[in-house]
Parts: structure tokens; sequence; C-alpha cells
């Protein structure tokens, strides 16, 4: 069937043997009997060919030996397929090595709830290595994916990120993931810090989902219907909520209180306890611009929290919070790919806007039994938007406005309590040496409202992000 | 009633126009597409011709052309390894998948030149299935469009004959043109190229290639680098080459020391080539290869 290709070959040494002949005139003439040869042999073939497909009835034939089906380059050469990021900054600011530790107490409804304190964003001023992921994917059987992520700490402590399947093989443009993994919503949240284009996690990120973000064990159902030039991508999760600033169910109760105190919170309801919806939409701009929507909701029907300020205040009531909490946001991204060589020109623009609030009562108090039942109702907002633009080969130059607190509070049974709110300018200069390595210098000038008192933190970083192993991809 | 019976009207006459939709990253694979499948095939090419096709991101409107498709014609040998399987694994197409009859690599159909390298990333961004810019070379491009006329006969049996015939027409076209591009580029001065990506072209036709302006693939230009080509190429004649997205700077400067010509070549032909601009988009780099121009 493929005979003329075979002809076409064969045909290939004579050419370039014919080269090596200097005698122009008598090259001509071969070649003038061998092209009228050729051409001749080739409409016999193609006759032929036309007969013999005339005469077999259309898909009994075999996979022809021409078209090498199973070789493929993409994917399959390494199994699974691993990749490491190593990362590491010099940091300093300007109070003492203290500003990192304010971040994470900024006025607001989640304040004092990070969990389990472990210590993520924890930075000493000078030289740190910080979390270096390991990524393993393969494809597990023609019906799924899987991915695992780790993060490795520099005492060598390995944290489980994500670890997760994907199907394969569902019609309709419909995806179901399962097991832990980064939530959907948002522009930022499924995206790892390696993505980033600044050194640290946004304000309202860290403040109204957590320092990874929103991220838990659970399944998603994604949907890409057709929508002609649009894309749209519809996402539905079902997440255990157990982990979360903002949902969270069974948390303990302190020890030593517990026998002169009223109420009681209820029991862990059965999970799944959080859900989420997310929409994306893009529109086709071209090739040189990139443009998407999302909107996202979540609620977390059990969250319960513990107040315990003893440390700060020994006087401090001991008291316990249940209820439901909401979030939502909104986000936009836009690229501009330029033509030019290593990013030159690209520019990139992103911003979301999130909101959370908690709707919750107070189900345990240690000293007040009149408390118990009255209700507390918090909100808290919070926006960035940040720009790139690759201002020469490989040098890109990052902006951003963040924060956090903008709208601020505490609803104590109508009487309504405000917190300030906290915003940061970002100025971070990426250079990417190649594909595979960066260097990037970023300073900030933080005003951060904490215990109520206005601090003016700025912090300066000098990092390095190395990627060994499976090449990676840059999603949008 | 009457426009229910309409709209069945119009569906079933869609269903009865009914194309392949074939994808393809880069412009050539979309010439590909179309000489071998003719009518029978609508496609859409990812990557704009000028741009370089190994840094592109997975953008949404990419997802979404790939949850349609039929076919995706890609080159393969990881130069779509950045954006590409993280497009059709977005587009939740399972037609598309790798090692199903949609998923189409160019790469996987010829043999590729260095292959085998050592997979060093300190040699920079090197590709150990082999050098993936396998459509500057015609006869390479002949039979992956072969290979591609039995493919679109395995996704649509009632194509397999006439895409055949289109396939080998155009490997007839370039069997009809490689003496030409043999004669035209024998005694060529050699060339100084600044990604190894016209290696394919190089080799078909015997041109020497004098260097690279990148020091490693996958990196820029420096000072130091150019002095060495310079010295190394003193008094040789030859050009230098770029395409319009490099950076002009570092082409003109190794130029200007050596008193050679700089050639704008496109990596790519336009983004609704067919075999016809593929063939002047070879002749141009053939011409400008051999000092015509």
């Amino acid at each position: 069937m493929n005979k003329p290709a075979l002809l076409a070959c064969a045909l290939l040494p004579l050419w370039s043997t014919a080269q090596a002949n200097p005698e122009l005139d008598l090259l001509k003439a071969e070649i003038q009997a061998m092209k009228t040869q050729y051409e001749s042999r080739l409409a016999e073939l193609e006759n032929r060919l036309k007969q013999a497909e005339a005469k077999s009835a259309p898909g009994q034939g075999a996979a022809p030996a021409s078209d090498r089906l199973g070789q493929v380059g993409a994917g399959t050469r390494f199994n699974p397929q691993i990749s490491v990021i190593l990362d590491g900054v010099y940091y300093n600011d300007n109070k003492k090595g203290e500003a990192v530790e304010m971040l994470e107490h900024l006025d607001g409804i989640n304040h004092g709830h990070d969990h389990e304190g472990h210590a993520h964003g924890s930075l000493d001023r000078g030289f740190n290595l910080r979390e270096t992921e390991i990524a393993f994917s393969a494809t597990v059987d023609p019906y799924f994916d899987a991915s695992l992520y780790l993060a490795v700490d520099s005492h060598g402590g390995v944290e489980l990120e994500e670890a997760y399947f994907d199907t394969r093989a569902l019609p309709a443009g419909l995806k179901v993931r399962g097991g832990k993994f980064l939530s959907g919503i948002g522009y930022q949240n499924s995206q790892h810090p390696h993505s980033w284009d600044f050194t640290d996690i946004t304000l309202p990120y860290r403040t109204l989902l957590g320092e990874h973000g929103l991220m838990d064990t659970g399944l998603r159902l994604s949907w890409l219907p057709r929508t002609g030039s649009y894309y749209t991508l519809l996402g539905m999760e079902l997440f255990q909520g157990n982990e979360q600033i903002f949902a969270s169910a069974g948390p303990e109760l302190p020890e030593d209180v517990a026998d002169t105190s009223f109420g009681g919170l209820a029991d862990k309801k059965a999970g799944p306890r959080l859900a989420t919806v997310y929409a994306k939409v893009a529109p086709d701009l071209g090739d040189d611009h990139g443009l998407q929507f999302g909107l996202w909701a979540a609620q977390a029907r059990q969250h319960q929290e513990v107040h315990d300020h003893r440390d700060e205040n020994p006087a401090a009531a001991v008291h316990a919070l249940e209820g439901e909490s909401r979030l939502w946001g909104a986000d936009l991204v836009y690229k501009y790919d330029a033509p030019g060589a290593y990013g030159q020109g690209d520019f990139s623009l992103a911003t979301e806007y999130l909101r959370a609030n908690k709707d919750l009562a107070v189900a345990y108090h240690q000293s007040n039994a009149g408390l118990i039942g009255a209700e507390r109702d918090f909100t808290q907002d919070g926006f960035y938007i940040q720009g790139t633009y690759g201002f020469a080969p490989r040098w890109q130059a990052g902006l951003r406005y963040d924060v956090t607190g903008l709208t601020n509070r505490v609803n104590r049974a109508g009487s309504i309590s405000r917190m300030d709110e906290s915003d940061r300018w970002t100025l971070a200069l990426t250079h990417r040496l190649s594909e595979f390595s960066l260097v990037r210098f970023q300073a900030s000038r933080a005003d951060l409202s904490v215990e109520g008192e206005k601090e003016q933190a700025n912090q300066f970083f000098i990092q390095y992000q190395h990627s060994l192993g499976a090449h990676g991809a840059h999603g949008f | 009633m009457r426009w229910i019976l309409a709209l069945i009207l119009g569906l079933t006459a869609q269903a009865a126009l009914a194309t392949l939709n074939v994808v393809v990253t880069t412009a050539s694979m979309g010439m590909l597409a179309r000489e071998v499948g003719g009518d029978a095939v609508r496609v859409t090419v990812l990557a704009p011709s000028d741009r370089d096709p190994h840094m592109l991101q997975a953008k949404p409107s990419m997802i979404r052309q790939l949850r349609d498709a039929d076919l995706v014609v890609a080159v393969g040998a990881e130069l779509e390894q950045g954006w590409l399987p993280a497009a059709i694994s977005s587009s939740a197409n399972p037609r598309l998948l790798v090692g199903r009859p949609g998923y189409f690599e160019a790469a996987a159909q010829v043999d590729l030149l260095e292959s085998n390298q050592a997979a060093d990333r300190a040699l920079g961004d090197v590709h150990p299935a082999g050098n993936p810019h396998l459509h500057m070379d015609p006869v390479r491009m002949g039979q992956v469009a072969m290979a591609l006329a039995e493919r679109l006969a395995r996704l649509q049996p009632a194509l397999g004959p006439d895409a055949r015939l289109r396939a080998s027409r155009f490997v007839a076209a370039v069997q009809d043109r490689l003496p030409g591009w043999q004669s035209r580029s024998r005694g060529a001065p050699g060339v100084v190229l600044f990604h190894k990506d016209a290696i394919y072209l190089t080799n078909r036709f015997s041109i020497p290639v004098h260097g690279y302006l990148e020091p490693v693939p996958g990196v820029p230009p420096g000072a130091r680098h150019l002095q060495t080509l310079t010295s190394r190429l003193q008094g040789k004649p030859g050009v230098v080459v770029r395409h319009a997205y490099q950076p002009a700077q570092a082409a003109e400067r190794l130029a200007g020391a050596l008193g050679w010509p700089v050639r704008v070549l496109p990596l790519e032909p336009s983004g609704t080539a067919g075999a016809e601009a593929y063939f002047q988009f070879l002749d141009a780099w053939v011409n400008g290869l051999a000092g015509r121009q």
C-alpha cells in the first residue's frame, strides 16, 4: 500500500550519488530519464492502489506497517514520571525576623486557628531551605492516571500534599478526580508554590483559605461542555472538610477546663462536610491573548472551633463555636503571549476576590452558661491583583498588591466589632537562567494589622528554584 | 412542530457532512493534515507560526479545540511536552490519549537525528528521543504523510483510498523538487544557526553547519560564546540564520564580526499553508543557506 513511499526512499540514494557527478548535462539527462520513469510507475501504482482499495471492504484491513501507532515519544519513556523541585531563600525583614510571625497572626476571623501550628511559612533571617517538592505521576491502566506530590521540609519531615487519581476514559467531557488534592476553585488555589510568580502566598489566600489553599480529601466531578468557541469548565467537589481553617470538625476541648464548664460541641457529622462548585469560562481571543473568568463557592455544613487564648491572657474563658461556613470568590486572568523569545514581551494579569463567612453559635463556654447558643457571625474578604512583564529575554518583573480584611467583622448577636485590614505591595524580579532554574529577588512593604495595632513590615527575599527530572508542563 | 422537524433535518444534514476534526500542533503538521485529509478534515493549528512551539502554555482555547477533536497530530519527541500533554489531559477527550488512534506523533513515524544522546541537561534542553524539528526535511515529511494517510484510514475507513492517493502525490511532489533543492544547495558556504532546529534540512542537503548561537539548546547566546564562534570561523564564508522571534543582537554581532549576511527565516510555514506554501518555505531556506536570496 505504501509502495510510492518505498519507491521514493529507494530513489533517494540515486539522487545523492548523482550529486557527486560533476558533468551537469549528463546528470540532467539522467534526472529526466528517472523522472519520467518514476512518474509512469507512480501512476501505475496509484491505479493498482485504487483497484486494491475498491476490492477490500472498508474497515477490515489490519493496521498497516507504515503507521507506527504504538511508538510515541510522549510520556512513555519514564514510568512513573518523577520530578523534584528544589526551593531555597535568603530572607530578611525590618522586624528582627518577626514579620513572618505577624503574617501568621493577622487580625481576622480565622485569627489564632492555624491548625496543628505546623511551621509552613516559618523563615529565619538568612538562608532557608524551603519545602522540596517531589512529584510522581503515571498512567495506572487504560482507565486511570495517578499523581503523588510530597513536600519535604528542611529537617527531612515529609508531608503528603496531594495523592489522587484522575479518570481517563469517561465520555462527554467528564472527568473524576479522587483522593487528596487541591481544589479547583479560584485561580491560584490549584497551583503549587513553584509555579507562583512571587515567592510567597497572597494575603487573602493565607487568611481565608490557609497556607496550603483549599486542599482536602474527597471527590471531584468536572465537565467540559460543548460551548462553541468558548471554553467552559464546570466542577463540583465533595470534601471531608477536616483540616480547613473554615471547615473543621471534632476539635478536642482542653481537658483541664472540662469539669467547670457549660455546653459542649456536637458530634462530628459523617463526611463529606464540605462542598464546592466552580465555573471557568474563557473566550477564544486568538493566538496572542488568553482570558479566563472564574466563579466559585464553597459551603461547610459543619465547622467547629475552640477558642483558647489563655496563653496570651490567663483570664480568658475557653469557649467553642460551631455552625456552618460559606465562601465564594471570583477570578480573572489575562495573558498576552508575545512573539519574543525566552518570554520577552509576555504580559500577565491575575486578580481574585475571596469572601468568607462563618455563621456560628457558642456551643461551649468555660464559665458562662448564659452564652450557650449566642450567635457569632464572622465575615472577612480580600483580594489581590498582580501583573508580570517579560522586559528582557529570561527576565520578568512582577508587581502585586494584596489585601485582606476590607470587610473584617464579627457580629455578636447584633453588636458588631470590626478589625482593620492588612495590605501589602510586592515587587519581584525573576531571572530564568534556563527552562529549569530561576533566581528571584522580591521586596515587599506591608501594613499589617496585628492585635489591633498597625505594623509596617518590609520583607526581602532572594529565592532560587531548580527543577529536576520530568519536563514540567505550564498550565494557564 | 415545524421547527422540530427543521432541527432534525438540520442535525442529520450536519451528520452527513461530518468531517474529521483534526487538531495539529504546528503549521507544518497542519499542512500535512490538509494535504492528506483534503476536504474530509477540518484542521485547527494550535501553535502560531511565529512562536517557538516548545514554549507555549496550555491555554483554555487549546483545551476547547482538543475537546472536540477526532485526531491530534503532534510533532512529538518532547517538542510539545510543556503544554500538549496537559492540554490533552484537561480536554477530557479519551480519543486523544497517547496510544489511541486519535493521537498521532510525526516523530514516531520516522528515524530521528540525534536520538540516543546523553539525557544530561548540562547540555541544555536536550530531547533524549531525538531532535524534534523533522518538518525541515521534506523526505521525512513524505513518510509522515504516508503514515498519516494510514491513520486517517483507520479512523474513517472510507477516507483511506483518497488519503493514500493524496499522500503519495505529496511524496511525488517532494521527489520532483528534490533535485532542484539538491543542486541549489551544492556548494553552500555553511551556516551558523541560532538553535538546532534546521539540522534536518542541512543534513538532507549536505549543507555544513558551522555552529549555533545558543551555547547549548535553550540557553541564550552570551558574549564569550560569540567570541569563541568568531575566532573559530574568522575568514570562512557562511551565513547566520535566525527566526524573527529570536533576538537579533547576537546574530548581527556575529555576522558583523565575520562579514557574513544574516538571514531571517521562519521556523514554520504560514498557519494556513498547503504543500505549495511549504515548498516555498523550503525554497526560501535553501536559497538563504546557499547564499542566494
